[in-house]
């Protein structure tokens, strides 16, 4: 059963070091950190932490963020002890960190899903999260696409705006079943990375949220991310 | 002295390094352009001509063919040693096709030919067809910004004798901007890309005295990423392969300043001569004459160049 659903988008950005001396956006953060902080609260016996990743892995629950892949002159590269271990992809590096930050120290499962990962195979991996315990905590790394503006990432599409606004309705209602049938191909085209990790939630959660709080809404680079709050079943 | 001299990895190429074929030794470094040679100890300047209506930085400032020509005039007094002209922006936006690319350049490339016989007449563009035109029309070097997308590039400059630039895009399509792009070392990635691309050019033929290598800041890479580079250029100076850098006004040296971009000039030059100190050779530019100041700098704090005029102390 899902404990609850904490929803933050996989943007490095989302690293406070990355932004440089400026912040930037720490309304997105806050907002993050809020979700995270409900997710912890809803006591999960087990947070399940879903992103986007070049391959579809679980990784070593200990793993942490690491920024070299970003910013090489940020990250720990201690070559001294030998060949490091492969740092945790990024979105689930930043869910490891809300996770800590919001002071979690229960059992954690870090799960990495393909880019292409076909959709089927993407809902039956939230069913099978759904049932690693009684209470399962989920924080799905997602965002939507990145061609919102003339000079957002992907430049300006016109499907995004429709392609958004459905996911974003999807979770305002707690219906997520539109979610099951994202069009892969389309979300591609998008640049949405965060398509993965919709349809493990859809998959996750097949009936309907008792209650959903979005924490933000927003495109400021061009890119849509949704910070929400899911209540459990 | 030998100019290069006292700097970290500096030595000969390694035969059979990780490009495979072997780029000229330390004697014979010298950079051929055109009808022209560079050796290893001149830095040059190759000002930036775009003959596009909605290039970043200049805005279409060029886009009218007689004030491209007046830019031309000036930069060459200024004492450009190669000129750089293109049609395409680097940004997204609307479709460039080759036929409105080769009508943008092409005649401008023959009549700069005509009006300077010796210049040195750099073509910035990534398709094949667009450069077999303008190769025909006087250019000397293929500006291969998007890291050798079309693969047919390398056969035109050997046709023609022409050299190319073999450059990092991090394997994005052409005018197509960074999206969370990660690298496990970046200055690798750019060396095996970029090594990859010159090992190529010369094995389909062209001359390897008119290879280029340029880690393209700001291409394939966030701000980040542009600085490591930046830092570590004297990997790329160490391959033996002469390198270029473009860095006028990108968006790296912006975020690095907080800097718009009409407020990126110290910026650029401060990047100019680092870049120079770590052995660059070749820098595209808006500022022609800055640029050529920062670099004379470079190459008298470096031994290579003699003051203009020393009497200080010495009466």
């Amino acid at each position: 059963m899902i404990a609850g659903v904490a929803i933050c988008p996989p943007a490095p950005l989302l690293a406070r070091e990355l932004t440089g001396l400026d912040p930037v956006i720490p309304e997105l953060r806050q907002a993050c950190a809020a979700a995270a902080g409900r997710l912890v609260k809803s006591s999960p016996e087990v947070i399940a932490v879903v992103g986007p990743g070049r391959r579809t892995a679980v990784w070593p629950a200990d793993g942490r963020l690491n920024l070299a892949a970003f910013g090489p002159a940020l990250g720990t590269r201690d070559t001294s002890t030998g060949p490091t271990p492969r740092p945790l992809p990024l979105p689930l590096g930043l869910g490891a960190r809300l996770l800590d930050e919001a002071g979690y120290t229960g059992p954690r499962l870090l799960q990495s899903v393909h880019q292409d990962e076909p959709s089927a195979a993407c809902l039956r991996l939230g069913a099978d999260l759904r049932t690693l315990a009684d209470r399962v905590g989920l924080l799905v790394m997602a965002d939507g696409s990145a061609c919102r503006s003339l000079r957002a990432p992907g430049y300006l599409d016109p499907r995004a705006a429709a392609f958004d606004a459905a996911i974003e309705g999807a979770v305002r209602s707690g219906d997520l079943g539109p979610l099951r049938a994202m069009d892969q191909g389309l979300a591609r085209e998008l640049l949405a990375a965060g398509r993965p990790g919709w349809q493990v939630l859809a998959g996750a959660m097949p009936g309907r949220a008792p209650s959903t709080e979005i924490l933000y809404a927003d495109d400021p680079f061009g890119v849509f991310y949704l910070v929400s709050w899911l209540a459990g079943e | 002295m030998t100019g290069q001299g006292g700097f970290g990895g500096m030595g000969p190429p390694e035969p059979g390094g990780p490009g495979g074929v072997v780029p000229p030794g330390q004697a014979e470094r010298t950079l051929r352009l055109g009808g022209r040679s560079f050796g290893p100890q001149q830095r040059l300047v190759m000002a930036i001509v775009n003959r596009t209506p909605d290039s970043f930085y200049d805005r279409g400032a060029t886009w009218e063919e007689t004030a491209a020509m007046e830019r031309v005039h000036e930069v060459v007094a200024e004492g450009a040693d190669i000129v750089d002209i293109g049609g395409v922006p680097a940004a997204p936006g609307t479709e460039v096709t080759v036929a409105e690319e080769i009508r943008r350049t092409v005649p401008f490339v023959a009549a700069v030919r005509a009006a300077y016989p010796d210049l040195v007449i750099s073509v910035d563009t990534w398709r094949h067809q667009t450069a077999r035109e303008l190769c025909a029309a006087g250019g000397d070097l293929l500006n291969d910004t998007w890291g050798g997308w079309d693969e047919r590039l390398p056969e035109v400059a050997a046709e023609y004798g022409a050299g190319l630039v073999c450059s990092h895009a991090g394997g994005l399509p052409p005018r197509t901007r960074p999206y969370r792009v990660e690298y496990d070392d970046v200055m690798a990635d750019v060396l095996e890309r970029t090594l990859a691309l010159a090992d190529r050019a010369v094995t389909q033929g062209v001359d390897p005295s008119r290879v280029l290598i340029d880690p393209a800041h700001d291409f394939g890479k966030n701000t980040w990423h542009s600085l490591e580079v930046t830092r570590r250029l004297g990997e790329m100076v160490a391959t033996g392969w002469p390198v270029l850098v473009s860095l006028s006004h990108k968006d790296f040296i912006g975020e690095t300043l907080n800097a718009g971009r009409d407020e990126r000039l110290s910026g650029t030059l401060a990047t100019t001569a680092v870049c120079a100190w770590l052995g660059a050779r070749v820098f595209r530019a808006h500022q022609v004459t800055q640029t050529r100041q920062v670099l004379d700098m470079v190459s008298a704090i470096q031994g290579d160049r003699a003051p203009s005029r020393a009497v200080r102390g010495l009466a």
